[in-house]
């Protein structure tokens, strides 16, 4: 008999993406939303401390499941959650990568396996993602349901960080095949920079970056609204407008200044028009982009423009992980650093970085030869910024790939192994070799 | 959602896509009970091939799959010769033949995400056309005769279908009904009780007036029925069950019914273990709300810790954690 | 309530209470342990005898004192393979949880569906009472439960089944 594919899952704050393994795309990409009826959303958390109400059914029945008993298959997620989300309501099962909710959660790869990939779970092996620093508890709890519940074949949780790592070997800029390097996972919300050395995580040197996707979409629309081009879109399109000129039209520049020049030397040329189509008048409206194309994705250089609270641009956080990161795997991450998710996607964004940060490091080995007075000369260090054609869903990719070798079966838990030692079986973490 | 839907929800999104915009892809991905799917652009982007590989294909092949899936997809099937490789079945789409409207394109979609559904529903289509000429060539024997056996002509072929490694189905049609059995096996103790009382709730279901009309239901633990006792290599223990519909010609009476029928009842097994699934899952629940809430009374027991505010030498409040 | 139930659960309140006198006693096998006697079994001098409060063949309560622990098992009722199989998921859902109940044992005792410990410790920063207050609600509660679980099944299997079938009628 053909194995059938490992199902992979990424389970991300914002959006989950899932498949197969051995695809290069996921084939549902939807928000992690549950939309349930509004009476049946009293979770253990919110239930009434005297009362010993049976949890999260009862209530009135909704039209699908509208006989009593079976209120908690009425539900929706993604898309279909958000659709419906008039009548239902709607909550967040992850929140800061973490899952919080486990009913809900529970009920969403419910969904999620029964009705969008259509795979019965006890033909399977499962690949789920954890975030870093996710305590071990939540890995029992997430193991108990994928085996107790689903009955998977067997189960495989991997960090986001490794998989992202994975992925990037799909560049050619890659020749060796390493589990060692910087991942900066810049999705809609945060910015993580996370060291890795050989497959495993260096917790104490993650730091996170405030500036993600949302505060970009925010900054164009507050360029649009500065210049009164907003007074054409529909209050309601704002946003999604913001959207589409950040992911089409805007760059990473090299120098800002003298970008500027360019664009006031010769502004027909690289001053862009967006044409838009109300949504629901159908009303065409049109307008200029100007500056934002290149200042928008600059708040990851220079923080300042944007907030004021965070003012220390992305190059030199990621300097400040390697550097308290253990000094012999320092040169491995310089050398190896991976760009995942969609807020990484900027024209140019790589090459910028790599600029940047090596500008600091030879700053500081500039620094350090003059103070030995000449004596110490320094082979120099080789910063290399990686950036490849799956990084939107760079976590997914890795996910895919990595559960299409053979290998994978052997890493992963199985079945018998969770009868015979239970929940804390996961707790165990073994690492895919570099030599897949 | 109660019920499971028989078209595939990949192809349908995947293809509403491509008939837009055609590019290249190369997705694998899967079916309820081992049916594996490809979609893949070989030579050019707007070819599109969408090859099947099905566990029982050799079962289904007997009683007559390709020529049905030839009747439902006109001039899209590929010859067994040029099906790729490693699947049984390949369909061949042209984007440049794409139907003009679109409405016919969003029918085409619709039959094709049913690729799985129409092929498995040929034994059933098979067994409904042999029933209808049991039907006409029985002569009623005068006389009250539920008593003896039918005779033996008066039954069709057996039809075997080993949708599943361990799992099969079995099609018999009748001069008045046709009988589908499945073989069910739980690999877990929990979803062998789990499924014991859905099972039971089955058969018991038919009592209700509003679903009089509906199958008739049996289910037998380790013995299989009569129908089938003759096929070699049943096997009968305590994880093994029988689950008998039986269906009258009503349930088939005219083409829409019949698929519908078909449809359903193909997804029988996926539906009652999507179900034992979803009662785990309700049964989880509950238990986290309990406790939770004997956490709750336990915590009652620790006496409450005065949380006097502390102040340090320069007189700011802290809090220890 | 059953009228057997309530006396049951007296018994249980009564024993438990006069059981639970536990004073900090050490190790007198290992210099500097202090260890629950009743799990080591070392000094049979300082065990006292076990206690097992019945109901009926199925529920019955094992009581084990020592000078400073005490263990306590319980046998839930079960009548069929469902509520076998659903009282056996419960505990083993509880135990799997077992770090949030500070008294919860993470084994049963052979013959038994779930065990508590309670050591002095507990004793001394809880308060007495209440925590056999939660001994007998939790008594009373998981009973419940169970049944309250196995007619939930039930009535999805029927709802699952009917509408199943009313699509094919």
């Amino acid at each position: 008999m053909n194995r059938q594919p490992p199902l992979v899952i990424d389970n991300g704050t914002g959006y989950t993406k899932m498949g197969f393994a051995g695809n290069s795309e996921p084939s549902f990409v939807f928000p992690t939303v549950i939309a349930t009826h509004q009476s049946s959303s009293s979770g253990p958390t919110t239930q009434s401390t005297g009362g010993r109400a049976p949890p999260p059914v009862a209530g009135k029945p909704g039209h699908l499941a509208s006989k009593r008993g079976i209120e908690d298959l009425d539900f929706y997620i993604g898309d279909e959650a958000v659709a419906n989300s008039k009548t239902y309501s709607l909550h967040y099962p992850i929140r800061h990568g973490q899952i919080e909710n486990w009913d809900h959660m529970e009920r969403f790869w419910e969904q999620c396996i029964f009705k969008y990939l259509r795979a019965e779970p006890e033909d399977h092996y499962v690949l789920l993602t954890e975030p870093p620093l996710n305590p071990p508890e939540n890995r029992e709890n997430t193991a108990e349901i994928m085996f107790e519940s689903f009955n998977v074949q067997g189960l495989y949780i991997a960090v986001q960080a490794v998989l992202a790592l994975a992925a990037s070997w799909t560049s050619s800029k890659v020749n060796e095949r390493t589990l060692t390097g910087v991942v900066i996972d810049s999705g809609d919300g945060v910015t993580h920079t996370i060291p890795v050395a050989e497959g495993y995580v260096i917790g104490s040197s993650i730091k996170a970056i405030p500036i993600a996707g949302r505060d970009i979409t925010y900054f164009v629309q507050q360029f649009l609204r500065d210049r009164g081009e907003s007074a054409a879109i529909p209050s309601e399109d704002q946003l999604k407008v913001a959207e589409k000129i950040k992911e089409d039209y805007t760059y990473v520049c090299q120098d800002i200044v003298k970008e500027f020049k360019k664009y006031d030397a010769d502004p027909y040329r690289y001053f862009a028009r967006f044409a838009g189509e109300h949504s629901v008048t159908g009303r065409k409206y049109d307008l200029d982009i100007g500056y934002e194309r290149f200042l928008a994705p600059e708040i990851f250089f220079n923080p300042e423009i944007y907030s004021s609270d965070f003012l220390t641009p992305l190059p030199e956080v990621v300097d400040t992980v390697i550097q308290t990161s253990p000094i012999d795997v320092r040169r491995g991450l310089y050398k190896n650093i991976v760009l995942s998710g969609g807020s990484t996607m900027f024209k140019d964004f790589g090459k910028r970085l790599q600029r940047d940060v090596k500008a600091i490091v030879d700053g500081r080995i500039a620094g350090s030869e003059q103070r030995s007075g000449g004596l110490i000369k320094s082979s120099g260090v080789e910063v290399n910024v990686i950036s490849h054609k799956r990084q939107r869903y760079a976590v997914w990719y890795g996910g895919s790939l990595m559960a299409s070798t053979p290998e994978f079966y052997n890493v992963s838990h199985s079945r018998v192994d969770y009868e015979e030692y239970g929940p804390s079986l996961v707790r165990r973490f073994s690492v895919f070799g570099s030599a897949v | 959602m109660i019920l499971l839907e028989s078209r595939n929800t990949v192809i349908n999104d995947v293809l509403l896509d491509r008939f837009e915009k055609p590019s290249r892809m190369d997705i694998q991905f899967v079916d309820y009970d081992n049916v594996r799917f490809h979609l893949s652009t070989a030579d050019s982007k707007t070819v599109i091939l969408l090859s099947m590989g099905i566990q029982c294909w050799p079962d289904l092949i007997k009683y007559g799959a390709r020529e049905h899936l030839q009747k439902e997809y006109a001039g899209l099937v590929l010859p067994p010769n040029e099906t790729e490789p490693e699947y049984d079945v390949t369909l061949s789409i042209d984007l440049e033949k794409l139907p003009p409207t679109a409405e016919e394109r969003s029918a085409l979609v619709q039959k094709l995400a049913l690729f799985k559904s129409t092929a498995m529903s040929a034994p059933f289509l098979a067994a409904f056309a042999e029933q209808a000429q049991l039907q006409s060539s029985y002569k009623e024997p005068a006389g009250a005769q539920q008593f003896e056996l039918p005779p033996a002509e008066s039954q069709g072929e057996l039809k075997i279908i080993k949708y599943r490694e361990e799992e099969a189905m079995f099609i018999q049609a009748r001069h008045d009904r046709v009988t589908v059995i499945f073989s069910t096996v739980f690999k877990e103790e929990t979803d062998r009780v789990y499924g014991r009382v859905f099972l039971q709730e089955f058969v018991d279901a038919r009592r209700l007036q509003s679903l009089q009309s509906a199958p008739q239901v049996t289910y037998s633990n380790r013995e299989p029925p009569l129908e089938i006792r003759h096929v070699p290599g049943l096997k009968n223990g305590e994880d093994w069950g029988y689950v008998t519909f039986v269906l009258f010609p009503r349930h088939f009476a005219n083409p829409t019914q019949a698929l519908s029928t078909i449809h359903r009842i193909q997804l029988f097994r996926d539906y009652l273990h999507y179900h034992i699934k979803c009662s785990k899952a309700y049964m989880h629940s509950r238990m986290r709300a309990r406790v939770a809430e004997f956490l709750k009374v336990l915590n009652r027991a620790k006496p409450e810790v005065a949380t006097a505010e502390r102040k340090t030498a320069s007189g700011r409040t802290f809090q220890r954690r | 309530m059953s009228n057997t139930l309530r006396p049951y659960l007296n018994a249980v309140r009564a024993t438990l209470t006069a059981a639970l006198t536990l004073d900090n006693f050490a190790s007198q096998q290992v210099e500097r342990h202090n260890k629950p006697e009743v799990e080591i079994h070392t000094s049979p001098e300082v065990l006292l005898l076990p206690l097992i409060v019945s109901r009926n063949e199925s529920e019955r309560v094992l009581i084990e004192p020592s000078v400073n622990s005490l263990r306590l098992s319980i046998a839930i009722k079960q009548a069929d393979e469902i509520e076998k199989i659903l009282c056996h998921k419960f505990t083993r859902f509880m135990m799997m949880r077992a770090e949030g109940f500070i008294i919860l044992r993470r084994k049963p005792l052979p013959g038994y569906d779930i065990s508590f410990l309670i050591t002095n410790f507990h004793s001394e920063s809880m308060l007495k009472h209440k925590l056999v207050d939660f001994i007998i609600q939790f008594m009373e509660d998981v009973d419940k439960e169970i049944s309250e679980m196995k007619l939930s099944l039930n009535a999805r299997a029927r709802i699952v089944a009917e509408s199943y079938l009313s699509t094919v009628s």
